[in-house]
């Protein structure tokens, strides 16, 4: 499904992706876990095409096209979700229109219908519910007042509605106390998994990992995965560090 | 009128005002504009008068309470003193409400001067919205008392496309009374809304404010003076000012608190958003304060959209033109959203939404 090839990325012209390759299929969780300043979050917005993140060497296909070559809002019509590390706050703009907008955006660049209020709520609805969102916080500007915590929780109930391909979630489980991590573990798999489905975690802890059991687990060092692995690998690395492991 | 009779940019409070754009759309000579002028009244229940180049129209009219009469110059405004003649009248007796009372302006060209005074006796409450279409130079002058306990919501739409609209606003607002102005700037004309509220009574609440949206080579200004002159006292300023293209925005908001205005509670609130480097928004908050149990804050910013906001709305499949103009509208919102009723409110945030649409 995701096909990464000796990628190299920039930003402000300093290189921090360094020759970095993975390959991720339909049906699979992989796991990206490195120390702080490895490059985790720049490899999340990469595939997302913020500006600013160039790359200046290799390719990422998506289903065979060529990502780098799509706007943002077209990797997203795609099938690519990023979840953010610090998902921004906007003042003016309600969750539902928001996501209505989005959903609506991706649903006319693929073909499809734009779905009525009515029916959008309904999808709203069912997905707040199951990450145990109040719909009242859905109906106020978008993370304006949310929690740490809560932002996170938002960022699993838009990908529940929008119901992506492919999730790169960047240190999604930052900021989660025990039983939200729980929440947003169980939301991850109930949304993510299935054999046309994949995910791929950028995380700094294995915590996540005993909720979301990744088939794969690589670890991404100065811009490069250097050791890739099992399950196991995030055991070993929460145990003896990025240093002994990743060396 | 002659260009020498007009304010010169040298004197400090009309320093951005833009007296050759003015001046231009008062020479202009009349041609058809194409606006139909039921198109000016939003469906609402409630009087209804048109002004055609500052002529009262009665074919498309419903006065009801409002009368059509002549009205003597005052002040010494230099453009408000201009407008004097026929005019249109609002007096409510006490306890009196009306219904939203609409007031249109369509130009053709040239000049047109039309006074107007709303006279609110206790506890009377009125919404009075006011729509300007068209071309020429729209002058106007508005002159409002509230007595003690009446309550006057006022909602103004600038959507010339072209020429140019000055606007004075001169308000006596008495205790307890309320006064609430929103205005939306965003056709292609130049503007200047010129306003000076003075908090007479004991806790009287004026407010002034709104969104002015410029583009191509345009130039909207406001210029407002708030006096508090009595105790207990509430203002509040809040506007946002949007820049596309060369043009110019430009905000000055001025509190001035008296000796005497202890327990004052004023709001200032100027944001600018360049939507292109070209653009230019000016901004100049005052405060001037005499009394020493005040509360006053105040705060100015001139910036570009938030990055970060715009790329976490095209990750989610919303393309950048659009992600824009939701952000965009966004910013302009809050001003927007203080607009009373409903309806009128929904009315302004569609005409702001169709000019971001058309900007970006």
């Amino acid at each position: 499904m995701l096909n990464i090839t000796n990628l190299h990325a920039t930003v402000a012209d300093k290189p921090i992706l360094k020759g970095l390759s993975l390959t991720v299929n339909a049906g699979e969780v992989h796991a990206i876990m490195g120390p702080n300043g490895a490059g985790k979050s720049t490899l999340g917005y990469v595939l997302g095409g913020r500006s600013g993140y160039e790359v200046t060497e290799g390719s990422v296909t998506f289903d065979g096209a060529d990502l780098l070559e799509l706007a943002p809002h077209e990797r997203a019509a795609a099938g690519l979700f990023l979840g953010f590390q610090y998902p921004v706050e906007i003042p003016g703009i309600s969750n539902v229109q928001f996501l209505r907008e989005a959903l609506n955006s991706q649903r006319r660049a693929r073909g499809e219908a734009p779905l009525s209020g009515a029916e959008f709520l309904k999808i709203a609805r069912a997905q707040a519910d199951a990450l145990g969102m109040d719909m009242e916080m859905l109906k106020r500007p978008v993370n304006v007042g949310f929690s740490g915590g809560e932002k996170k929780r938002n960022e699993m109930v838009q990908m529940g509605i929008i119901a992506p391909k492919f999730a790169v979630l960047d240190e999604t489980d930052s900021g989660l106390d025990i039983d939200a991590l729980r929440t947003v573990g169980d939301g991850i798999n109930r949304i993510m998994r299935g054999a046309d489905k994949a995910v791929l975690l950028i995380t700094h802890y294995q915590r996540l990992l005993d909720y979301v059991r990744p088939d794969f687990v690589h670890v991404l060092s100065d811009g490069r995965i250097t050791r890739s692995g099992g399950p196991e690998l995030a055991l070993a690395l929460e145990a003896e560090g990025y240093g002994a492991v990743a060396a | 009128m002659s260009v020498l009779d007009l304010p010169s940019p040298k004197q400090e409070e009309w320093r951005w005002a833009d007296m050759a754009a003015l001046q231009s759309a008062a020479d202009a000579a009349p041609h058809a504009t194409g606006v139909d002028p039921k198109s000016l009244f939003l469906d609402m229940p409630g009087p209804r008068l048109l002004f055609v180049d500052g002529a009262f129209e009665p074919a498309h009219s419903v006065p009801g309470r409002v009368k059509v009469e002549r009205i003597a110059s005052s002040g010494d405004h230099p453009l408000g003193r201009l407008a004097e003649g026929e005019g249109w009248a609002l007096k409510l007796a006490s306890e009196q409400a009306e219904e939203t009372v609409q007031i249109a302006h369509l130009g053709t060209g040239g000049e047109s001067h039309v006074p107007a005074r709303i006279a609110m006796d206790e506890d009377a409450v009125a919404s009075v919205v006011e729509t300007y279409a068209g071309a020429g130079w729209a002058n106007r002058l508005t002159h409002i008392s509230l007595a003690k306990g009446a309550r006057l919501m006022r909602s103004v739409r600038l959507l010339q496309a072209e020429g140019f609209v000055s606007l004075r606003d001169e308000a006596e607002i008495g205790e307890a009374a309320s006064l609430v102005s929103i205005f939306l700037g965003m056709g292609g004309m130049g503007s200047r809304i010129d306003g000076a509220l003075t908090l007479t009574g004991k806790g009287a609440f004026a407010e002034m404010g709104g969104a002015l949206l410029t583009r191509g080579e345009q130039k909207q200004e406001c210029a407002v003076a708030v006096r508090h002159q009595n105790v207990d006292g509430t203002s509040r300023q809040l506007w946002r000012a949007v820049a596309a293209g060369q043009s110019t925005a430009s905000l000055a908001a001025r509190v001035e608190v008296a000796r005497d205005a202890q327990k004052t509670d004023g709001e200032q609130s100027l944001r600018g958003l360049l939507l292109k480097r070209t653009a230019t928004v000016n901004l100049k908050p005052e405060l001037e304060i005499f009394a020493d149990d005040v509360k006053c804050a105040h705060g100015a910013t001139v910036g570009e959209l938030d990055k970060r906001a715009l790329f976490y709305l095209e990750s989610r499949g919303i393309p950048e033109a659009r992600a824009t103009a939701l952000l965009t509208h966004a910013f302009v919102a809050d001003a927007l959203g203080r607009i009373g009723d409903a309806a009128v409110r929904e009315a302004f945030a569609a005409d702001a939404e169709a000019w971001l649409e058309a900007a970006l």
